[in-house]
């Protein structure tokens, strides 16, 4: 199965609501991402720590060292009030656009509805 | 806001996070392998696929330090730190390139600041941009009144221009209430008399109307200004002082508030001060006292004019006149709506003027008060901006040349670098940032040597003058000057090297051998160009000088017709200390047999002006025939003896003719050539009918040669008269004394101060100076551009010097193999050196041929500051170009030396 490219600012998006059920490091994050998209998205390295970095600096997610389940010192990133915020505005306008392509591909299907 | 605090922390924490992102990044590796090694994978493959999947762990680094923000911050600091290490380990390569630089960026801003003080600055006013000038222009130069202002403007098509207005239309200008809120006058009344307590001097004075201070928003630095109440008929006296003058006389400015001047006679009280900064309305006057209007009435004494008319007579122009625009009135709308007006009411009230050219009204900017001092010098300053601005070439030119050498240099470092990943544009942002900081150091250098060079240039224009207007400063547009300026050439001559050193392929350049060969054609193409063009503008610079000092040394030989060595000149006026006719004269006379009297003068006379302060002229009858315009000249006894100027017949004025006002006269050689038939002319009559009816018919006892009369040495010769100025021809004015001493005469200066104030306390005495002095200020211009044109092109000549000596060594040093190889075949040193002198020599010839053909065709534009010299002065050319070659030799000679001095065991092992 081919993998598909992300769209340009759709990967800030995949990590805000990565972290809604809890603070987690880069790599499980990537991992996350690929499993939960069933293998379709690959998360680049090369995209993914600037992405986080650009996130903690912009101040929706937060960062600091803790252990990881296997007992190393990792950095966990958390969402903040902030992030939350964001991502309930983030989602519903990416939910919007992609309804909007829907119906601009598929007209038909909205003529025999 | 919070992010912007963040990204300022992290940039301040940034070890702290590079060593965080280093762990971060190490942990996801370490992550990946486990998951490898758990999917089955021994531990060596799964830690390599681990990093495969990590990818370049720098360039992961590199983009996630962008996201921290501040990247191109760092960098840039990264970069200028770089760039004075590279500074620091080239110390004679950037002293030079900075030195240059500074030396260029300095003398740009030094002639800046005077186009900055002349051609920029506003009035110190608030709102200056509503202000205007109430001009008028006419066919032909026409005066009917006096000014002491000038704002003529001359107009190839329009004709002649001035603001000056008579002060009836002056007050019709002032009912115009719906175009201007406010019309304003003034006018100088020259340098008036005054007492201050016991002590007399003569200041520069300005009449100006009641709202003047008020319109233009001056505030008073004590006290108040004049105000419309103090401008009417019966107000009590009221003087406003200038800054300087109320801490000179009274050291705060406080404490001049309410004291007592007396001026010509008549008490005024100060009122108020000046604000330092405020100089009037006039950038070229500079009045210490002002006065209401009115107080003109009280002051002047005319004996053509009656003053009792100033007010009311039409005809009579002598205001100058300023107004401010209402808001949301323009300047052309305000032209529109008064000018046909002006126009009719010029045809009912005009009687002196030709019916057929009437003054127009020509509303001008008025935001830099009058302009006379701009139009004099714009051109001045303009050529000046043009040789700076050379200067400033040449030393790019040189930096640019530096910066190629070090460039190819420095292929192997750049090509490294590209080599490990860097990217081009990174590069050469990196280069460029190196020159633009090697820019900025010698702006900043620049900046320093334009305070002395603003200082010098202050010394020289001024000239000596006591009250020199014309105040340089440094203000931000200096230092925007300077820093666009720095950037400016640090991007110009910095981009081309590091567009060329970027641009050759990684493999030739990390191939050393090959590099310096094929890199080095279109290195070597430019600095050659570069090269050459400094050789041209050298040549062009030295050449403008040679013009003008051709111009002073013509100017200094003219022959001025009298001695002009030893003689000391000074001004006296005993009218305005309250000496009257014809009580005056014997007064003139006493103080002039006083001074002669002092132990170390020879002779001593007086004349109504100096021979080269001016010119007077009038109609005279000659034998009946009437009308013949000559110049005048009233003097005292000995005049011919004292000034030296050789009798062609007849005798000089004694004492005698002097107190009895004989009706005696002399006349030059010119006067008896166009009038008198070239006879003898002694016993000829003489009278003047205009100025003097009544005197009657004065003999000619004396024929002298031509001595110049005038303004500058430079004037015509003309007919010219010389009689007693007791005769009542032009009426007691003030008198300039003339003494021809024993040795420098401004020894003598404290001695007829003391003859002076013993014979009246409350004269006083001004304009001591040598004859010599006054000839040379009159041609200040001619001597400052000599001068300065000089120190320039040498400034040029030192700057490209160092340039070509820099280009050469190192054309040396890179050949170095090439003539080690010569010298172990056999050549001689000898040889070596004319290889080197020779390629010197081929560019000084290109250079100096587009140099000749440049500066000939450029030269005309120096025409109008030329004197008896033309535009392609042959010895100017020879001496600039010889000058110039003898130089290049010197600078090519050094490394040619060097190179003759090469070890060929040495240059071959080198490779």
């Amino acid at each position: 199965m081919s993998r598909v490219e992300l769209l340009q600012g759709t990967l800030d998006l995949l990590i805000l609501r990565t972290l809604v059920p809890g603070p987690n490091h880069g790599h499980a994050i990537a991992k996350h991402i690929q499993r939960a998209s069933e293998d379709l998205l690959k998360v680049e390295t090369g995209s993914l720590y600037p992405a986080l970095h650009r996130l903690e600096a912009k101040g929706v997610i937060s960062a600091s060292w803790e252990l990881s389940e296997k007992g190393k010192r990792a950095r966990y990133y958390r969402l903040t009030a902030a992030g939350r915020r964001s991502l309930a505005a983030e989602k519903s306008r990416w939910e919007s656009v992609s309804r909007a392509i829907g119906l601009v591909l598929n007209p038909a299907e909205q003529e025999s509805e | 806001m919070s992010s912007f605090f963040q990204k300022l922390l992290w940039a301040l924490r940034r070890s702290q996070k590079e060593d965080e992102l280093a762990r971060e990044l190490r942990f996801h590796l370490e992550e990946e392998t486990e998951e490898r090694a758990a999917d089955g994978l021994d531990q060596a493959h799964a830690r390599a696929a681990a990093a495969r999947s990590l990818g370049r762990v720098s360039h992961v680094q590199e983009s996630t330090r962008a996201a921290w923000g501040w990247t191109l911050a760092t960098q840039f600091a990264q970069d200028v730190r770089y760039a004075f290490r590279s500074m620091g380990a080239n110390r004679v390569f950037s002293a030079l390139a900075v030195l240059s630089l500074a030396l260029g960026i300095g003398a740009n801003v030094s002639i800046f600041s005077f186009v900055d003080a002349i051609l920029v600055r506003s009035l110190p006013v608030s709102h200056p941009e509503s202000l205007v000038l109430l001009s008028f222009r006419t066919k032909r130069a026409e005066m009917h009144g006096r000014t002491s202002h000038d704002d003529t403007f001359v107009d190839r098509k329009v004709g002649y221009g001035d603001s000056v207005l008579s002060y009836p239309a002056f007050e019709m200008f002032a009912t115009h209430r719906d175009i201007f809120s406010s019309v304003f006058g003034f006018q100088g009344a020259g340098r008036v008399h005054t007492l201050i307590g016991n002590r007399a001097e003569v200041l520069p004075t300005e009449y100006v109307t009641g709202n003047y201070f008020e319109t233009l928003g001056v505030p008073p630095a004590a006290g108040r200004m004049i105000m419309p109440d103090d401008d009417q008929p019966g107000a009590s006296p009221a003087a406003v002082v200038s800054y300087a003058f109320s801490q000179r006389e009274f050291s705060a400015t406080s404490s001049a508030l309410g004291q007592t001047l007396v001026i010509k006679g008549h008490p005024f009280t100060i009122v108020g001060v000046t604000p330092p900064e405020f100089f009037g309305a006039d950038p070229s006057a500079l009045p210490e006292i002002y006065l209401p209007i009115r107080a003109e009435m009280l002051l002047r004494i005319d004996r053509y004019h009656p003053v009792s008319s100033d007010f009311t007579d039409p005809n009579y122009e002598w205001v100058v006149p300023m107004a401010r625009l209402r808001d949301g009135v323009t300047r052309e709308q305000a032209q529109a709506a008064l000018a046909p007006q002006f126009a009719r009411w010029m045809q009912t009230v005009n009687t002196k003027r030709n019916r057929a050219d009437l003054p127009v009204l020509v509303i001008r900017d008025g935001s830099a008060g009058l302009n006379g001092l701009r139009y004099r010098y714009s051109k001045a300053l303009f050529i000046l901006l043009v040789v700076v601005a050379l200067i400033l070439a040449v030393a790019c030119a040189n930096i640019a040349n530096l910066l190629l050498a070090r460039a190819a240099a420095r292929r192997r470092e750049i090509a490294v670098r590209l080599g490990l990943g860097a990217g081009r544009a990174r590069i050469v942002r990196q280069l460029l940032t190196e020159s633009v900081t090697l820019a900025a150091t010698g702006g900043a250098l620049g900046l320093l040597f334009a305070f002395w060079g603003i200082r010098f240039l202050t010394l020289l224009v001024s000239n000596g003058e006591e009250r020199f207007t014309l105040h340089a400063q440094f203000n931000w547009r200096l230092f925007a000057c300077a820093a666009l300026l720095s950037i400016l050439t640090g991007a110009l001559f910095g981009l081309a090297p590091a567009l060329q050193s970027t641009r050759a392929g990684l493999l030739p350049a990390l191939q050393r051998r090959l590099s310096t060969h094929s890199a080095s054609i279109a290195g070597i193409t430019l600095s050659r160009a570069l090269m050459v063009a400094q050789i041209a503008i050298s040549l062009a610079l030295l050449f403008g000088a040679g013009l003008f000092l051709r111009t002073l040394s013509k100017l200094e030989s003219v022959d001025v017709g009298f001695n002009r060595e030893n003689l000391l000149t000074f001004d006296v006026d005993a009218p305005q200390a309250g000496h009257h006719e014809p009580e005056v004269y014997d007064f003139y006379n006493r103080l002039r047999e006083q001074l002669a009297a002092i132990p170390g003068v020879h002779a001593a006379t007086l004349s109504q002006m100096q021979m080269l302060g001016g010119r007077w002229s009038t109609e005279v009858t000659v034998r009946d025939a009437p009308d013949k315009s000559t110049l005048i000249m009233a003097v005292g006894p000995q005049f011919f003896n004292t000034m030296q100027i050789p009798l062609a017949a007849g005798r000089d004025f004694e004492p005698a003719d002097i107190a009895g006002a004989a009706h005696v006269i002399a006349v030059n050689r010119e006067f008896v050539k166009q009038y008198l038939g070239g006879r003898n002319a002694i016993g000829e009559s003489i009278s003047f009918p205009g100025d003097c009816p009544r005197c009657g018919a004065l003999q000619v006892i004396g024929i002298v040669g031509n001595p110049t009369i005038g303004g500058d040495v430079r004037e015509e010769l003309q007919p010219a008269v010389f009689f007693p100025f007791t005769v009542p021809i032009i009426g007691a004015t003030n008198m300039v004394y003339e003494l021809r001493t024993a040795g420098d005469p401004l020894r003598y200066a404290g001695a007829v101060r003391e003859v002076v104030r013993r014979t009246d306390p409350r004269l006083p005495l001004t304009e001591v100076r040598t004859q010599r002095q006054l000839i040379d200020a009159s041609m200040a211009r001619e001597i400052l551009f000599a001068r300065l044109c000089t120190a320039f092109a040498l400034l040029a000549l030192l700057i490209a010097c160092v340039g070509l000596y820099a280009a050469m060594s190192y054309n040396v040093a890179r050949r170095t193999s090439e003539i080690g190889v010569r010298m172990a075949l056999g050549a001689q040193q000898g040889r070596v050196i004319w290889m080197v002198l020779g390629e010197v020599l081929a560019l000084a010839a290109v250079g100096l041929a587009i140099g000749v053909s440049l500066s000939l065709s450029a030269s005309k534009l120096l025409k109008s500051f030329l004197f008896e010299t033309t535009t392609s002065d042959p010895l100017a050319i020879a001496v600039a170009a010889s000058a110039l070659l003898a130089t290049i030799l010197l600078a090519g000679f050094l490394p040619a030396r060097k190179a003759s001095q090469i070890d060929p065991m040495n240059a071959l092992r080198h490779e």
